[in-house]
């Protein structure tokens, strides 16, 4: 049973679809990438999956329940949407005491925890006004996971984190995962998705453009194999006649797409050499995810 | 005991806020007001010298007495209880946009509702120590201002009006949380706010203001003179109708509504 499964869910502001006709579903342990474009829809969809936007048309299930004003899983839900905000007066701690105690949570060291999870503990009693914006984001973080839900919402949840935040967050999803959480984000950084995400999904005019599995995303990026040699006119008269579909580009490099030659390059260096042309550079180029995600969107 | 963990995150949101002190302060201004005409009328050469002071006390026929301080403070709640009545429910019901934490409030196992519940009752808590701070501040003024001690009639008489006063102030201010929800923020609320004191003072002053619900806390109170017998079994009606109201468009609003802020 998916955890999050959404059908022609559809929904305009006036004139506007930000979604339209959007069906997809996550599964459990799962780690769903959603990427797209500021305005492309990414945050209403994740609104109207926490119940804050109604959809005008379409239907949303979460861990099997419809989802209603009389939805009861909230407690197995943890969110963060957009930019995390608190209570500027009010300490780490206290912050995550106001959301203990309206989620009715009766563990007393949930807060103490997930401070230490989340590496707040030298802010415990920092107001929140004043923490940088990497903290304020961990802070975000914690109130979306003090009560272990087995449901993570996040939008860009890495957001304004240093380095070292961003790989504690990687692995801490990561291993939120593992353990049997399934997680649902989105962010614009999309080396970030594609190193933990499961799948992927991309939005575009609130549609979804391409759902694919990391795996498949990896086939999917274009790759060429790039060659230049001494007298490129000559080499690219070699490899056409050796069957090879080579083109000789702009910048006067020779660039072969051809599954062969990327399984095994050595034999276009060694035609070359035969040929009297050994190839004074040789690369494989694929194409940054930046590149593919534009690809994706443009082509719909 | 849902509720009492939603109420209890609220007194924790109050904490180290600002607001919290500055509505006191502001409000305890009335007490001190009336210490300074008590003052005024002891003191017949003083009464010469601050004549603007002077006039308005001999306007609102004001004596030494505690009948004509307790009044005072009862006008207070009645008229400026509207204004600071009215800060306090905006900054309640509008921080949370302001802030940007609406959003945290919306998907939790406590329903909705029951937050708003939570709010609505912290601002009648709050509005009521705000009522009984300037009753224990009036009550030190004026024990050491040494007025003559009052007839003990009188004194209920004035906490039942003082009460009563407080309670229709209080169901005035409902409303205010429909458009901090709606506004989103604290703009549209205080400019309700200071509408509904505008118009207040104006109905008021062509003999309406019994059927207009902003007036009437400042009739009942007495601000108004003779203007207080024109309030009639209608003019409480139309009062919880609209506080009624108020409620039920705030509840609606915030669990109904696409929140997209």
């Amino acid at each position: 049973m998916p955890i999050i499964k959404t059908h022609q869910l559809t929904k305009r502001f006036g004139q506007n679809v930000a979604i339209d006709a959007l069906s997809l579903h996550v599964n459990p342990g799962e780690i769903y990438g959603f990427l797209g474009l500021n305005g492309a829809g990414k945050t209403t969809l994740i609104r109207m999956l926490l119940g804050m936007i109604k959809p005008d048309e379409g239907s949303i299930t979460v861990m099997g329940q419809p989802l209603h004003p009389g939805f009861d899983q909230w407690n197995e839900v943890g969110y963060l949407v957009e930019t995390p905000y608190s209570y500027p007066n009010l300490s780490v701690e206290e912050n995550l005491r106001v959301y203990y105690k309206l989620r009715q949570l009766r563990d007393p060291n949930s807060i103490d925890t997930i401070i230490e999870q989340l590496k707040l503990s030298k802010y415990r009693n920092t107001k929140a006004k004043v923490l940088s914006l990497g903290n304020q984001q961990r802070l975000g973080l914690a109130k979306a996971l003090m009560h272990q839900p087995r449901l993570l919402i996040l939008d860009e949840p890495i957001n304004g984190l240093d380095p070292e935040g961003i790989v504690e967050v990687r692995e801490l999803l990561i291993q939120l995962a593992q353990q049997g959480s399934t997680i649902f984000l989105s962010s614009h950084i999309l080396s970030e998705i594609a190193r933990i995400a499961h799948r992927i999904g991309i939005i575009h005019e609130g549609r979804l453009v391409k759902e694919l599995t990391t795996g498949e995303l990896t086939d999917n990026l274009i790759r060429k194999l790039i060659v230049h040699t001494q007298d490129n006119t000559l080499a690219l008269y070699c490899l056409t006649e050796a069957g090879y579909p080579a083109v000789l580009t702009d910048r006067n490099e020779i660039e072969i797409n051809d599954r062969k030659a990327f399984d095994c390059p050595e034999s276009i260096s060694r035609l070359l050499v035969e040929k009297g042309l050994p190839p004074r550079q040789m690369y494989m180029f694929t194409e940054d995810l930046e590149a593919y995600f534009l690809r994706s969107i443009r082509h719909t | 005991m849902i509720q009492l963990s939603t109420l209890q995150a609220e007194f924790i949101k109050l904490k180290y806020s600002t607001i919290l002190g500055v509505t006191f302060l502001a409000f305890g201004l009335a007490p001190l007001m009336g210490g300074v005409f008590v003052l005024l009328v002891q003191d017949a050469e003083a009464l010469e010298k601050a004549s603007g002071l002077a006039a308005k006390a001999r306007l609102i026929h004001f004596e030494a007495n505690w009948k004509s301080y307790l009044d005072i403070l009862n006008q207070a709640v009645g008229v400026g209880g509207v204004l600071v009545f009215g800060f306090v429910a905006s900054w309640l019901f509008g921080r949370e946009y302001s802030d940007g934490t609406a959003k945290d409030l919306l998907a939790l196992p406590t329903s909705r509702t029951s937050i708003l519940n939570a709010k609505f009752s912290l601002y009648i808590l709050w509005c009521l120590a705000l009522a009984v701070s300037n009753l224990l501040l009036g009550l030190v003024i004026g024990l050491l201002l040494q007025l003559p001690e009052p007839v003990s009639g009188d004194v209920s008489q004035f906490l039942l009006d003082y009460f009563t006063t407080t309670g229709l102030t209080i169901l005035v201010g409902v409303p205010i949380a429909f458009f901090a929800i709606w506004g989103k923020g604290y703009l549209a609320p205080l400019g309700f706010v200071a509408l509904t004191l505008v118009f207040a003072q104006v109905i008021a002053a062509t003999g309406y203001g019994s059927y207009f619900p902003w007036s009437i806390p400042g009739l009942y109170s007495g601000a108004g003179g003779e203007y207080k017998d024109l309030l009639d079994v209608y003019s409480y009606s139309i009062l919880v109708v609209v506080a009624l109201l108020g409620y039920l468009s705030a509840v609606l609003y915030w669990t109904k509504a696409d929140q997209t802020k």
